[in-house]
């Protein structure tokens, strides 16, 4: 932001900073293909322009994708993208379809029992899944494509949840990188982008 | 586009990354990278210590856009992976690699290693051995590239020449143009490894190991370092004529993880003529040669536009004295008014510092921390160390900071300088106690609470080339007494004392001055373990103990002993360009307690340096014969 020479707001307070805001934090060692911010500017410049800018002064691979303008008054990102979509893919030995029996059969147990952090989490899978894992070839790796939901109490990791299909069902291998690939505001039955 | 092996390496690292603690360390794309795969010649420049330790460092940054800037030649980075991370890369054979392009080091043209640090030694091994280089020059053949050294501590090159090819004694600015293009002509001409070392030592200020025996007497003292081959007698330093030739890197790659040091930087000017007798930097790096304050603008507000930092940092040895400090600040400050972003002016000294400076430094809006550095706690002992500052000038100094509305400084001071008493190591507990009183006395009841004095006190370790460097190291045992006596001199409320570990400094000292018998000590420590020694979390006295006693050398014996003035040191046939003379002149002025006063400003002491290699002191850009 300071590169691309915006005239951003600052914090109020003994010390003030760039009033800026992201969307919900990733969880650790998991990529992002498309997270958001919000910034508040002192000075208008058109969303094309700002793209523009701030596409120059990013380094390669994490540039913007989009810009636009937000009412003042919206929610902030936190509570309104309560969908994330992530990839996780998975190393060689793992066969797609038993993976998706293997998923199958932790839904239909309808809940799941996690650790973190040494306490036990137990996420109602109907609520954290608003949609099923498809498990799926893609160029030579087994990838498993998990939706779920962000609430306060916390989100159920995708890369835990096939962690335990797989333990499970007794199958060999292991996850090798986790993606959150997309986020989403519900809109009623519908999802869609913030911008 | 990549090559298949990078993506493959990339591949096979990339599940390694959720595993590890901060993954960021072994990425790249950074902002301001440079990165050329297509690239004839491919050095690699390392730094003997993490990611965030290395970002720091201006010399890699320094050497990364000058050698970046020569056509087909392309220079990345290296760091030392954690040790979790270097343990995966053994398990999945994983060779260490330049960030930028994935290259495994054993497959670059030249891996350049800079020296910051004596405790950093096992971290070089640690590099070469990830990286399937071997550990030793002697063993190294044809296909294997040239390790080259650099940076302080290659002014006493000799615990790790056995591990170098070649080591650049000095500023790498021109140096480093010079010995990849000899490097590259060789190449081309299919020069044999030591042909190409041969080459490598015609550039002037580059040393190689090999062409020198050292020649010991029966009884193992040290009798000559003998030049082989044609090699010259003495190797001098290399030191650029003024630091206005090329501008101050002013886009440097911004890491995407917290780093220390996270600012932009400009350095001010390069060198110091103080004539602090313990510090080595004040010696090697001399003459003093300052940017004029139009360049450090000029660059200070390129930096922060490249690179969006907030923070600026002016350094030096001691940045406070270039003589156009206040008109750079003013125009800075003038510059950056309204934009948040903070100046700082790291290692300032006490009698540099004004009430001026104070209110420019300040008025950035956000005060960041004094470090003033008075080292001794009594006038006499400052008088033998030649730190010329009266405890007026640091009691004066506090009172203006305090009042300027600073209610944090720190302070460092040293204990087991030469000819020290336990009087002197009182009278620093009595000037920490007369700092406390001032800062009390001008800060508002209602901000003491705030106050803090952090107090920092290291063991003397004395170095090469300096007036002490025949001078004893005191005892480990003798530490522990004299840091007791300090304990009981220094005040209980509003003092935060820390100390260097001596175990440390120890094994410093032995370091600092031992010759090439040490290689075999630092190979034995590595591996039984020992790595980021520079780590207090890391650090095993009794691994190098054990080391020390496997290889048969005696610690004590190097560090603890005092040499004779006609005694050859392991560091004989290197210059800094300060006479051996000068050195003990100094020494001899040091014990009589009489000050040598600044050759920048108080006409010239005889060092040689200028003389000698054809240099000048140059302040506002002028040159002063």
């Amino acid at each position: 932001m300071r590169r691309a020479g915006f005239a951003y707001a600052v914090t109020q307070g003994f010390s003030p900073k760039m009033r800026i805001s992201f969307g919900p934090a990733l969880p650790v060692a998991t990529g992002g293909d498309r997270e958001y911010f919000d910034v508040w500017l002192r000075q208008y410049v058109a969303a094309p322009q700002a793209l523009e800018r701030l596409a120059a002064a990013s380094p390669v691979g994490l540039g913007p994708m989009d810009v636009g303008y937000v009412g003042e008054n919206e929610q902030s990102l936190s509570a309104t993208l309560t969908v994330a979509r992530y990839e996780v893919v998975l190393s060689e030995e793992v066969d797609p379809e038993a993976l998706q029996r293997a998923l199958g059969a932790v839904i239909a147990v309808g809940r799941l029992e996690v650790e973190h952090k040494g306490k036990a989490k137990v996420f109602d899978l109907a609520t954290s899944l608003p949609k099923e894992p498809v498990a799926k070839s893609s160029e030579g790796r087994t990838i498993a494509e998990v939706v779920t939901r962000m609430g306060p109490n916390g989100s159920l990791r995708p890369d835990e949840l096939v962690r335990q299909a797989m333990r499970q069902a007794n199958l060999d291998g292991a996850v090798e990188t986790v993606t959150r690939t997309d986020l989403f505001v519900e809109d009623g039955e519908a999802w869609r982008r913030p911008l | 586009m990549r090559d298949a092996r990078a993506d493959d390496l990339w591949r096979r690292l990339e599940t390694l990354l959720p595993h590890v603690e901060r993954p960021a360390r072994y990425i790249d794309s950074e902002w301001a990278v440079q990165r050329d795969e297509a690239a004839e010649y491919r050095a690699a420049l390392v730094y003997p210590d993490t990611y965030e330790l290395g970002m720091a460092n201006q010399a890699i940054a320094i050497l990364y856009r000058r050698l970046n800037a020569l056509p087909g030649v392309a220079a990345e980075r290296c760091y030392v992976p954690w040790e979790d991370m270097a343990e995966a890369m053994r398990r999945e054979q994983l060779p260490l690699y330049t960030l930028e392009t994935l290259t495994p080091l054993a497959a670059c043209d030249l891996i350049g290693i800079t020296l910051p640090y004596e405790l950093t030694y096992t971290n070089v091994l640690e590099v070469l051995d990830l990286a399937g280089v071997p550990l030793r020059a002697a063993d190294r053949t044809d296909a294997h590239p040239i390790v080259l050294g650099g940076g302080p501590c290659s002014y006493n090159p000799e615990p790790v020449a056995a591990f170098f090819d070649a080591i650049l004694i000095g500023e790498g600015e021109e140096a480093v143009v010079e010995i990849v293009a000899a490097h590259r002509s060789a190449l081309a001409n299919g020069y044999t490894r030591a042909e190409v070392l041969r080459a490598l030592a015609a550039v002037p200020g580059v040393y190689v190991p090999s062409a020198y025996e050292p020649i010991h007497a029966e009884d193992g003292r040290l009798v000559e370092i003998r030049p082989l081959e044609g090699a010259a007698e003495t190797v001098v330093k290399r030191a650029l004529g003024s630091l206005d030739v090329e501008e101050a890197v002013t886009c440097p790659v911004v890491p995407y993880m917290d780093v220390v040091h996270d600012r932009a930087n400009v350095e001010v000017q390069r060198g110091c003529t103080r004539g602090c007798r313990f510090c080595q930097a004040g010696m090697i790096y001399r003459p003093v040669r300052e940017r004029p304050a139009d360049t450090v603008v000029r660059d200070a507000v390129a930096a922060l536009t490249c690179t969006g930092y907030e923070e600026l940092s002016l350094t030096s040895l001691s940045s406070a004295d270039h003589s156009q400090i206040e008109e750079i600040l003013r125009r800075l400050t003038r510059r950056l008014e309204g934009t948040g972003v903070a100046v700082s002016l790291p290692s300032l000294r006490v009698d540099s510092f004004s009430i001026g400076l104070a209110r420019l430094v300040s008025s950035s809006g956000r005060k960041v921390g004094l470090t003033f550095a008075p080292e001794a706690g009594t006038q006499r002992m400052r008088d033998v160390i030649n730190k010329n500052v009266a405890e007026s000038d640091l009691i004066e100094t506090v009172r203006t900071a305090f009042e300027a509305g600073w209610r944090r400084v720190k302070l460092y001071f040293m204990i087991g300088l030469p000819t020290e008493t336990d009087e002197d190591i009182i009278g620093i507990g009595h000037l920490v106690n007369e700092v406390v009183r001032v800062a009390r006395d001008v800060t508002p009841p209602a901000e003491r609470g705030g106050l803090k004095i952090g107090v920092s006190v290291s063991t003397f370790v004395p170095k090469s080339h300096t007036p002490f460097q025949w001078d004893a190291q005191i005892p480990l045992a003798e530490v522990e007494r004299r840091q007791s006596v300090l304990r009981g001199a220094m005040p209980r409320r509003l003092v935060d004392l820390s100390w260097h570990d001596a175990d440390v400094s120890f094994l410093e000292g032995v370091m600092a001055r031992g010759g090439r018998e040490i290689a075999d000590v630092i190979e034995t420590a590595w591996r039984s373990g020992a790595r980021f020694d520079a780590w207090t979390e890391r650090f095993s006295l009794p691994t190098w103990f054990a080391a020390f006693e496997t290889c048969g050398v005696d610690p004590a014996a190097i560090a603890n002993r005092e040499r004779r003035t006609d005694e050859v040191l392991p560091w004989s046939h290197i210059s800094c360009g300060v006479s051996v003379r000068y050195l003990e002149r100094e020494r001899e002025r040091a014990v009589a307690g009489t000050p040598t006063p600044d050759c920048s400003f108080d006409g010239c002491t005889g060092c040689r340096v200028c003389d000698d290699l054809g240099l000048a002191i140059e302040l506002g850009g002028e040159a002063r014969g």
